[in-house]
């Protein structure tokens, strides 16, 4: 039993429900026989994925359906054993970096070349080329994009690569300029209404429009969490019927609970406690920049009008050492105790000046 | 591997005769009694055993590697003493009483040798006396330790060498193919030294009666008693090589799972040794470092982690000698050599005994050392100067002191503790005539007005048993006790956070100040002086919640697959799913699918379980009265090594399957019922 997200995602450019123009462009290109590099960027839960997908049965036919996992072993620099599942069909190769962790670059590479220089030798294949789609492209570490940069010149005749990030401003500009970018905007509410209306039909149900608006309303477009949560609602509640709350996910009250605990209290002891929520969120998964994301969203909104943007501009600073730092929970750290002192020293009027 | 030992064991007893001249040369002879007329050493062929030394020559009264690999070295020099004979081998211990090593130390060896020789009490520990493995820092008695002993308990020991003199005589000297690896040699001795009892019992009969002060005087093991035998290893074939590593392991298990009614102790010698390097930063930090490349042996390496936590396995660890022990021994030594008349004044004595670090025969070379330059020049400097001169040798300063001098942030003209020796009073009043007062700062910059501090970076740096990550790690687990406001915890939280983040995404571009930086920040931020409010030090708990992370990964990475096997089943591709949307947004479904009531669906399309690791989160909310602080404390014998090592383990666990604090607590308890068996009565372990 696969879940409705999957069980009901649209199979060709035709079954698509909005963005219709972006649908037309991609038809035209995988018919115009040029078909470039190509890069999906967008929000979580736009349909990028879907898109990709589409497009790949556009250019080659069903054969891209018939999908088979394979295992493979990848040695690293220091003969660590990799073992990478990968997805593949006749025509496309799948990659998701972050299954190779630090050594995603190893992978990409003779992920590449393998592809790279074998020619198509099915004769009935519609193109001449393989399409690598590189998942999560964001997430490759700066030597597997410089490897990757490489590799797109000197193997374009036999192989295209498909990019899918959240966004773009994690990829090098070699990158970029290399792909043909495709941005995938998040639905708005009336497509998004449509489309689960479209799934509950299929799974044999009455939607009421309300409920839909309700989980619309707090799924923020994210199109896929919609419909997860449709699906978890139904499954608690098969009716659908009475006072229906949607419940937000664990982490996220966490999350809210936490910035609470920022506001509420400003002390060497406080900033103990958070960090052991924060380790608690680090150690299921949650990602630092998400959790840094949502806090510092619930903390602005609690504190008053004057240090909002100090708020907010700490976190970008403190998510930017995240990324190039390699202990999370310093920078997490960092931030609220940043916030914590601005906080108090707003209260006790205090002067800021020279304060950085 | 039986019958191939075999073989190789008859061609070892003639190759023991011809290699009679060579064992001379490396000092080691399985008991070469004059009296006894067939010489069968099947050993001797392969390696050294520490077997009795004819007392006559004096140069080989010593069986330990290193310390006769310095007297080789120093014996043409003709500054030494008259003999030519190191003080350290002169004046060996030849009692308990002699031995600087904490009384209650050596009766833990005691009672194991007791317990492995004989059984102990009940009579019944003897099979669980396997392997005592004896750690601590070089030059604290362990050797001598097991030697004394000896004497006492009445055993001998067969000691293996790594000689690689051997190699070369076996190829010339017999036809057997040359290609007879250091560690088949290696596995040859264990296997015969443990097994081939006989052999050992009838070689072994009593040697001369000769205990001058210049020798140890021989065990007189009666033939009938002397099958007391243990092997003890001091050199180890290079298990930092994997391959050697994992046919070490090997050797051991095979050893330990032979049901052998009275079996051969095996005493491993282990002295510490450090490992320093900013190249683990980044590996640390991933959680994804090998230890394959560290060039430390530990216990951790030595043994493999099944045997480490059996019961056969015991580690006593030595402490560097006390000072007070070691400046007793070193009058008592200074006594026997110069009568009443030392040359080497008490206040020498001391700065011996202070830059000795609980090295013992560090500071008996230093001893020996000065001496003969106070014989060649009386006059030469003060004491200080003279003893410094021979005596400068990296002090290394314990984790928990390098922490202490950090988060008290002691400065210039701070009021001594209440608690304070008048000495160290005194030592800090000098510190202070010696430091400069720093520059005032212009107006705008007044706030970061600094007394001068009495903590040099430089030789903290210098003397840090642990790399700058590591030691990140501490401050930022303990800093806040330390902080009186949250601007305080500001400047430290920002400076952790910029250190981390300086440098470069390869290990070879991280920031080489890092460790500068940190403690000049933590220095700059934290309070003066800071308040003793008895805090406690903790140590990270960073590295169980790395563990726990990647417990969770693992889950995500179930259910992802488990999403994509269900898709592949009706032919979609569903490699979309990233890891961070199915731990971000799966978690309704999961919580949904976990309700019991559900529909029953076969195991095949049953959501993986190991979903829990990451979908479930409760709030529990702080409650004031209790802060937790760290789960474990710092003390004082602890040293980073250990610590990081506790990683390395920890991370061992994982790979294990058995992470978690309660479940491997479970693990283990489950595991000890089973390895002691019921009948053995155990009075004590």
């Amino acid at each position: 039993m696969s879940l409705w997200v999957d069980l009901y995602r649209p199979r060709s450019l035709e079954d698509l429900h909005y963005h219709n123009e972006l649908s037309n462009r991609l038809k035209s290109l995988a018919s115009s026989g040029d078909f470039p590099h190509m890069l999906f960027y967008g929000p979580s839960g736009a349909g990028k994925k879907t898109r990709i997908t589409c497009t790949l049965k556009q250019l080659f036919g069903s054969g891209v359906e018939k999908l088979k996992i394979d295992q493979r072993i990848f040695l690293s620099p220091s003969k660590r054993k990799l073992e990478i599942n990968i997805v593949q069909s006749n025509f496309h190769i799948e990659i998701t970096p972050s299954e190779a962790g630090n050594y995603d670059r190893v992978v990409i590479q003779e992920l590449l070349k393998e592809i790279a220089q074998t020619q198509q030798v099915d004769l009935n294949a519609k193109q001449r080329f393989k399409v690598v789609v590189i998942n999560e492209a964001d997430s490759l570490s700066r030597d597997a994009q410089a490897a990757l940069r490489r590799t797109m010149e000197k193997y374009m005749s036999n192989m295209r690569i498909i990019l899918c990030a959240n966004s773009t401003s994690r990829l090098i500009a070699p990158i970029k300029s290399r792909c043909l970018l495709m941005r995938v905007a998040a639905p708005d509410a009336e497509a998004m209404q449509a489309v689960m209306q479209h799934v509950s039909k299929r799974a044999g149900f009455d939607l009421p429009p309300d409920v839909a608006t309700k989980i619309i309303n707090d799924s923020g477009g994210n199109l896929r969490k919609a419909i997860l949560c449709l699906e978890a609602l139904k499954m608690q509640s098969p009716d659908l019927s009475g006072t229906l709350t949607i419940a937000k996910p664990d982490w996220e009250t966490y999350c809210h609970k936490v910035a609470d605990l920022i506001v509420s209290e400003q002390s060497p002891a406080r900033v103990m406690e958070v960090r052991q929520k924060f380790y608690e969120l680090l150690s299921h998964c949650i990602p630092p920049t998400v959790i840094l994301k949502t806090v510092a969203d619930r903390v602005v909104e609690r504190v008053d009008e004057a240090i909002k943007a100090d708020v907010m501009h700490w976190a970008a600073v403190y998510e930017v050492r995240m990324r190039m730092g390699s202990k999370k929970i310093y920078h997490l750290e960092a931030w609220v105790v940043k916030v914590m002192s601005l906080y108090k020293h707003f209260f006790y009027g205090m002067d800021l000046t020279g304060f950085d | 591997m039986a019958p191939k030992s075999s073989q190789k064991s008859s061609v070892a007893v003639q190759k023991a005769e011809k290699s009679k001249t060579t064992s001379q040369i490396t000092t080691l002879k399985l008991q070469p009694s004059t009296a006894n007329t067939k010489r069968i050493n099947p050993l001797t062929a392969f390696v050294n055993l520490s077997q009795e030394r004819p007392s006559s020559t004096p140069s080989s009264t010593k069986a330990k590697g290193k310390q006769k690999a310095k007297q080789v070295e120093k014996q043409p020099s003709p500054n030494l003493e008259e003999n030519g004979q190191l003080w350290v081998d002169l004046y060996e211990p030849q009692s308990e009483g002699e031995l600087a090593v904490h009384v209650r130390k050596v009766e833990n060896v005691r009672n194991w040798f007791r317990e492995a020789l004989e059984g102990g009490p009940s009579g019944k520990l003897r099979k669980y006396r396997r392997i005592l493995v004896l750690t601590g820092p070089a030059g604290t008695a362990k050797s001598s330790t097991i030697r004394i002993l000896s004497k006492e308990l009445n055993f001998e020991t067969l000691e293996w060498r790594n000689s690689m003199g051997y190699l070369y005589q076996d190829s010339l000297s017999t036809s057997r193919a040359p290609d007879d690896t250091m560690f088949t040699k290696f596995q040859l001795f264990l296997e015969r030294a443990s097994k081939c009892q006989s052999v050992f019992t009838s070689s072994t009969t009593i040697s001369g009666n000769g205990s001058s002060p210049l020798s140890p005087p021989p065990r007189s093991t009666p033939t009938s008693s002397s099958n007391h035998r243990i092997i003890l290893l001091e050199e180890l074939p290079n298990i930092l090589h994997s391959n050697t590593r994992s046919q070490f392991h090997d050797v051991i298990r095979s050893l330990l799972e032979t049901n052998d009614p009275s079996p051969v102790p095996i005493v491993i010698v282990l002295s510490d040794s450090g490992i320093r390097g900013e190249a683990g930063d980044e590996r640390l930090a991933s959680g994804s470092w090998g230890r394959d490349q560290d060039g430390a042996v530990d216990i951790r390496t030595l043994l493999p982690k099944d045997v480490l936590q059996g019961p056969y396995v015991h580690e006593i660890r030595f402490n560097p000698i006390a000072p007070t022990l070691l400046k007793k021994a070193l009058q008592a030594l200074l006594n026997r050599h110069f009568g009443s008349k030392s040359p080497i004044t008490g206040q020498m004595l001391d700065v011996v005994v202070d830059s000795a670090n609980g090295d013992i025969r560090s500071a008996i070379m230093a001893l020996q050392f000065a001496s003969i330059r106070l014989k060649k020049n009386p006059k030469g400097g003060g004491p200080q100067v003279l003893v410094e001169s021979i005596t400068r040798r990296e002090q290394s300063l314990v984790l928990f002191h390098l922490l202490g001098k950090v988060f008290y942030n002691k400065r210039k003209g701070d009021p001594p503790p209440p608690s304070a020796l008048a000495k160290d009073i005194k030592k800090d009043q000098e510190l202070d005539r010696r430091l400069e007062d720093p520059p005032e700062l212009p107006p705008h910059l007044s706030e970061h007005n600094r007394k001068a501090s009495r903590v040099d970076v430089n030789t903290i740096y210098a003397d840090s048993p642990i790399d700058s990550s590591l030691f990140s790690l501490y401050i930022h687990q303990n800093y806040t006790q330390f902080c009186t406001n949250v601007d305080e915890c500001d400047g430290i939280a920002d400076w952790l956070s910029w250190a981390d983040s300086s440098g470069g995404e390869a290990w070879h571009q991280i920031n080489p100040y890092r460790f500068h930086l940190m403690a000049l920040g933590t220095l700059h931020s934290l309070p003066t002086p800071v308040p003793r409010l008895s805090q406690k030090v903790y140590k990270p708990d960073f590295f169980e919640n790395l563990n726990k992370e990647k417990e969770a990964r693992e889950g995500v990475r179930d259910v992802r697959s488990w999403i994509i096997e269900q898709g592949s089943d009706s032919g979609w591709d569903l490699s979309a799913w990233t890891p961070k949307a199915i731990a971000t947004e799966l978690g309704g479904i999961l919580r949904a699918q976990d309700v019991p009531s559900s529909k029953t669906l076969s195991p095949t399309q049953r959501i993986p379980l190991s979903h829990r690791t990451f979908s479930s989160l409760k709030f529990i909310h702080p409650r004031t009265e209790i802060r937790t602080l760290g789960r474990e404390q710092l003390s004082e014998g602890d040293d980073g090594e250990l610590y990081s090592d506790g990683a390395t383990v920890l991370e061992e666990q994982q790979d294990m399957e058995l992470w978690q604090g309660g479940k491997d607590e479970d693990m283990f308890s489950k595991a000890e019922v089973e390895w002691w068996k019921e009948s053995d009565d155990i009075v004590d372990s």
